[in-house]
Formats: structure tokens, sequence, C-alpha cells
């Protein structure tokens, strides 16, 4: 570091803490403009020999704020050098991970391990779901007055049990009275539906586990008597169709996104020998994968209703396509990012 | 992580002041962001990203690319990744900052001291969702609520707003679950170092005029000193700042009013010198009191 030129010729000598900021001032400066340039166009932009100049640059300050706490009483100097180190410590310090790295990472290793280590939280996601179907089944076929409880208007969208059982398989297929626009609506709108259930699924977990089990088993009610409904009717086979194509993605991403939000709430409820707060970060990490994973597969489901369930029409396909597609995500789930054992 | 009161400083000033360990072990300072500075980030936030789908969506309307049908499911697409994949990819991006944290200039930082992971940024934006999105939500929804449902609602929605006013760093949950706090962007501002303004103006403090005062009084005079008046009031603040220092030192030469700045340029200098080196040999004095105290050192 070369010494600044000499301040305007002063009478006096400089005092130790001036001359000790005097010698360094050059290289303080250098780092601000190093700085001004990564904050404005990324880590990235820095050259080489620039990158290593501001890793030097920035030990140099931050061992120049350390002796100047110990021998200057110059405040302004102090709070300059404290917001300098600062500044330089968010570059120096920020992500270094590439975008596609970081993704890869996860698809390959992070959600596939994170499934596998909480399948006590999926197993209380799917619970939720069954039971919820179960019990709305029974209670259709006890009194199918209950449908209206379960189901909301929006989501019916005119399917009731009053409705004949030649409408209801209209709105299986295309081509019946039952025109293609509504099901397109309604095909979308039960996809931002179903994101938002899910994503509310997960971050309610966080209050003791409940509200996502009564969501997710809420759903499961709303599923149940709409099955009930379609099979009182003769339909089962067929609905069974037009559910699974995107519904074998869709319900497990939900039941995944309970499990999240149960990982959080166990967390609350039974730290072990963790306190509550860092129980809750550690689990988060794979509750928070679960979730992604959950996002994933919602995005997937609402491609194949919004697209494939229009092109297949027969229930066979259906079928196959729907229950397919749960074949690949166990697949991947159980298989990839596994050590390899020795 | 505790809260950090340099020595000297008053407490008003040093409340939201943390103290910041990173991996070179010397500590930092940040200024924990005010809920306002927050407030008015999150909302900058929803008026971006709602404003750009419903740009996109007037563009498109304009320019007949979709059918009804086609907008609302390039709507429904457009809402879905506008709200956490916006918060998760700008702070992975920019490093911890939306672009309404940009505006108002705070950022995300980790407790812990070290980088923010990729974790931490989508942990706290997903609890978002709960914390932000679904009271808004719920606001708009509110109508259509029988009055027990949405009592209970209200009732959380306060709770979960009330998080962060309560918890000691302004975190809210979604901060909590992932370790990190929201701090003002550092904006370092070099001034000039004001003994080297002080040529020989003549005013000689000998060890009894420079044993009075500490560390505290020393800077408060920087910060009178740092700003020269421009009013006549504030040269009579000086000179009667200038007048009751030359009596509490028992400084016993006349003082006229045209050389009280020069006298308080050089007093500082003097007073600088003096207290560091003290402060070298192990006295600190941390205020006018070091003498009563016994001195720290």
């Amino acid at each position: 570091m070369t010494p600044a030129a000499p301040a305007p010729a002063p009478a006096v000598d400089p005092i130790r803490s001036a001359r000790f900021r005097a010698e360094r001032e050059a290289g303080w400066l250098r780092l601000d403009v190093l700085l001004r340039k990564a904050e404005r166009d990324g880590t990235a932009a820095l050259g080489y020999d620039e990158a290593l100049e501001l890793a030097s640059l920035y030990r140099q300050a931050m061992n120049a704020l350390s002796v100047a706490r110990a021998i200057s009483m110059d405040k302004a100097l102090l709070t300059y050098l404290d917001a300098l180190c600062a500044r330089a410590y968010l570059v120096v310090y920020a992500p270094q991970e590439s975008l596609r790295g970081l993704i890869g990472r996860l698809l390959v290793q992070g959600i596939p391990q994170a499934v596998r280590r909480s399948l006590p939280a999926l197993l209380i996601g799917a619970l939720a779901m069954v039971l919820g179907a179960v019990l709305g089944a029974v209670l259709f076929d006890v009194d199918h007055s209950w449908f209206y409880t379960f189901v909301p208007g929006g989501l019916a969208d005119g399917r009731t049990p009053d409705a004949s059982a030649a409408y209801l398989r209209s709105t299986l297929f295309d081509g019946g009275p039952g025109d293609h626009d509504g099901l397109g609506s309604f095909a979308t709108f039960l996809f931002s539906h179903n994101t938002q259930i899910a994503i509310l699924t997960f971050a309610l977990g966080v209050f003791l586990t409940l509200p996502s089990f009564v969501l997710t088993f809420y759903n499961g009610l709303v599923l149940g008597a709409f099955w009930q409904m379609f099979a009182s009717k003769g339909l089962g086979y067929e609905l069974a169709g037009w559910l699974s194509i995107h519904g074998v993605t869709e319900i497990a991403a939900i039941c995944i996104a309970c499990a999240g939000g149960a990982q959080l709430g166990l967390a609350v409820l039974l730290p072990g020998d963790e306190t509550r707060r860092d129980a809750l970060r550690s689990r988060g990490r794979d509750a928070v994968k679960l979730m992604i994973l959950a996002g994933l597969m919602l995005v997937c489901a609402a491609v194949l209703e919004g697209f494939f369930r229009q092109i297949v029409q027969t229930t066979e396909i259906r079928l196959a396509v729907g229950w397919g597609m749960g074949a690949l995500w166990f697949a991947w789930l159980a298989l990839a990012g596994r050590e390899a054992r020795a | 992580m505790k809260t950090y009161a340099p020595t000297g400083l008053p407490a008003w000033e040093a409340r939201g002041l943390l103290r910041h360990t990173p991996p070179e072990s010397v500590p930092i300072t940040f200024r924990l962001s005010t809920l306002g500075a927050r407030f008015g980030a999150q909302t900058l936030d929803i008026l971006i990203t709602y404003g750009g789908v419903l740009l996109a969506i007037i563009g498109l309307t304009w320019a007949g690319a979709f059918s009804w049908n086609g907008l609302i499911t390039f709507y429904a697409l457009l809402t879905f990744f506008m709200r956490v994949p916006y918060y998760i990819l700008s702070e992975l991006v920019w490093n911890g900052r939306t672009l309404g944290k940009r505006m108002v200039g705070i950022r995300v930082i980790s407790l812990d001291g070290r980088r923010l992971t990729p974790h931490q940024i989508v942990a706290r934006n997903l609890m978002k969702e709960v914390e932000v999105f679904l009271p808004l939500a719920t606001l708009f929804g509110a109508s259509t609520m029988d009055i027990w449902l949405g009592g209970a609602l209200s009732a959380w929605m306060i709770a979960t707003l009330l998080v962060p006013v309560f918890s000691k760093l302004n975190q809210r949950l979604g901060d909590m679950v992932a370790g990190t706090m929201v701090v003002d962007n550092p904006r370092p501002v070099l001034l000039p170092d004001l003994s080297a303004q002080a040529a020989a103006r003549g005013y000689e403090f000998r060890a009894e005029h420079l044993d009075i005062y500490g560390r505290y009084e020393l800077q408060t005079l920087e910060a009178i000193l740092r700003e020269p008046p421009k009013s006549p009031e504030a040269r009579k603040r000086v000179s009667e700042v200038a007048q009751t220092i030359r009596k509490r030192i028992s400084y016993d030469e006349d003082l006229p009013e045209s050389r009280e700045w020069d006298f308080l340029l050089e007093f500082y200098r003097q007073q600088r010198e003096y207290l560091e080196s003290r402060h070298l040999f192990g006295d600190a004095r941390e205020n006018k009191f070091h003498a009563a105290t016994g001195g720290q050192g």
C-alpha cells in the first residue's frame, strides 16, 4: 500500500490516528470503487485481478477496523469503516452457487433425500387425505345433502346430487352439452385453488400441525363426496379416469405439502433434545424441500389437467397416464440421490 | 446475536444496532430496519408484481393474443409465479434484496454471520404466504364470512402481524424459521479528518486542561465541528460551547468571539491526541466522570 500524498502542509505533525488513516485511505477508496462495481453489475463482472484485489482489500479493511477501534477516537472514521466493512462483507459473502447448479442439486439429491427422511410426516398427510375421503363418501351415502356442506358452490359447477347422470357424464368427456370453456376455466380455477391450498397447508403447519391436517382432511372430504356422488350414478370408473390423469399427481402434492406442514408442527410439538426454535430451524430444511416438490408436482398436474385431459378422452388411457405419472414420481423419489454403498 | 450497545453511545442511538460477527471475527455493525421501511418495501413489491401482471394482461388483451379463457389461464399462471417464486428468485439473485427492498435500501442477512443460503431464502418467503398474502386475501373476502370465522381469522391475522413488533430483532415468523433478519443497507460516507484541519493556531493545552473530558465529550465536540454554524443562532450556540469548555478546563487566556472556532478545532485535536495516547496506555476514559469512577483502565 502506498502512503497517500501528505495532507496540504499542516504546520503541526498529524496525530497518530490521523497518520494511520492517511496511510490506508487509498486502499479504502479503491475497495469502495470495486464494491460499487460488484454491486451494480454482480461479482461476475469483476476480472480475475479485481476479484483477488477485492478479497485482499476486504481483509485489510477488516484489519483496519479492528485496529481503529483500539487506537482512534474519530467517530466519523469508525462509522465509515464499520459501514464499509459491512458492505464489503455483503459482497464477499454473497451466495456463490449458480442458479443451475442449485436446481440440479436440489432435484438429484435434495428433494428425494428429504422425502425419504420424512416418512412419518408423509404418513400423517396421506392419513388425513384418506380419512377425509372415507368420511366424505360415507356421509354422502347417509345423506346426500352433506354434499352441499362440503363442496363450495363454485367448485361444484352444477355437478350436484340432483344433476342427471347424463349431465355428469358430459362433464367428464368433451363433446357433450357441457361446454369446453366451462371445464377449461374450472381446471384453471382448481389449479390456482389447489396451489393456494397446498401453500396454506404448508405454512399453517407451524401452528402445531393441526391446521394442515384439517385442511388436508377437508380436501379429502370434498374428494370423497364427489366420488361417491358419481359412483351412485354408476360413473365411478369414468370419474376415476377423469381424476387420475392429473389427480394422482395433484392429490399426492397436497399430501406432500401437508407433510411439510406437519414437519414444522412436529418440530414445535416434539422438539426432542433441541430448543423449539432450533428444532423448527433444522426440520424446516426438509419441510421446505417438500414444499418445493409439492409446487413442482402441482405445476405438472396443471399441465396434465389443462391439456391432456381435454386431448385424451378414453378412461383407460387417462388411467394409464395418471398412474404412469404416479409411478414416475415414486421412482424418482425412492431411487434418486441414494449414496452409493461400499 | 445480541443487540449491540457500543460504549459511549447514548441509549437512543444504540437502539437497533446489531453486532454481527463475520468469519473474520471482527464485529461489524448493522442497523435493524424499521418496521415502516419493511412495510414500504413489501407494499412496493406487491405493487410491482401485481402491476406487472396487470400490465401484461392489459397488453395481451389489447393485442388480442388470447381468448377470454386463455387470459384467465394466463392470469392464474402469472399470479402463481409472481408470488412466492418472485421473492425467492430476486432474493437469490440480488443477495437478499427484492426490487422493493432495493428501492427502500434494506436487505436480508443471515443471523449466523455466514452467507445467506438458498434454503433460508426459500423458507422465509414460503412463510410470507401465510403472513402477508393470506391476511390480504381474507381482507378482500371478509364480507362473505360469518362473524365467528371472521373474528377468529382476524384475531390470528393480528397476532401474526404483531410478531415482528414484539420479537427482539423485528423478525417475522418466516425470519425465525429461516434464521434471518432484515437490516438497512450500510452506506459508508468518508468525512475528512478534523484533526488534519487544525493548523497551529496558537493554543497550547497542558495536561491539566486535557484531563477533564473523556471520549463521549470528544465525540460530541466532533459532531458539533462537523457542521460549521451558518445562522446567528448556531453561531451563538457554538460560542456558548467554546466559553463553557474554556471555563470548565480553566483555560486562563481570553477568548474573543472571532477565534472561538479555531479554539474548538485546536482543542479537539489536542484532546483527541491526548485521549488516544492515554487509551494506548490502558487508561480508557469513557466520559468526564472517569476520575470519579476511578478510571476503568
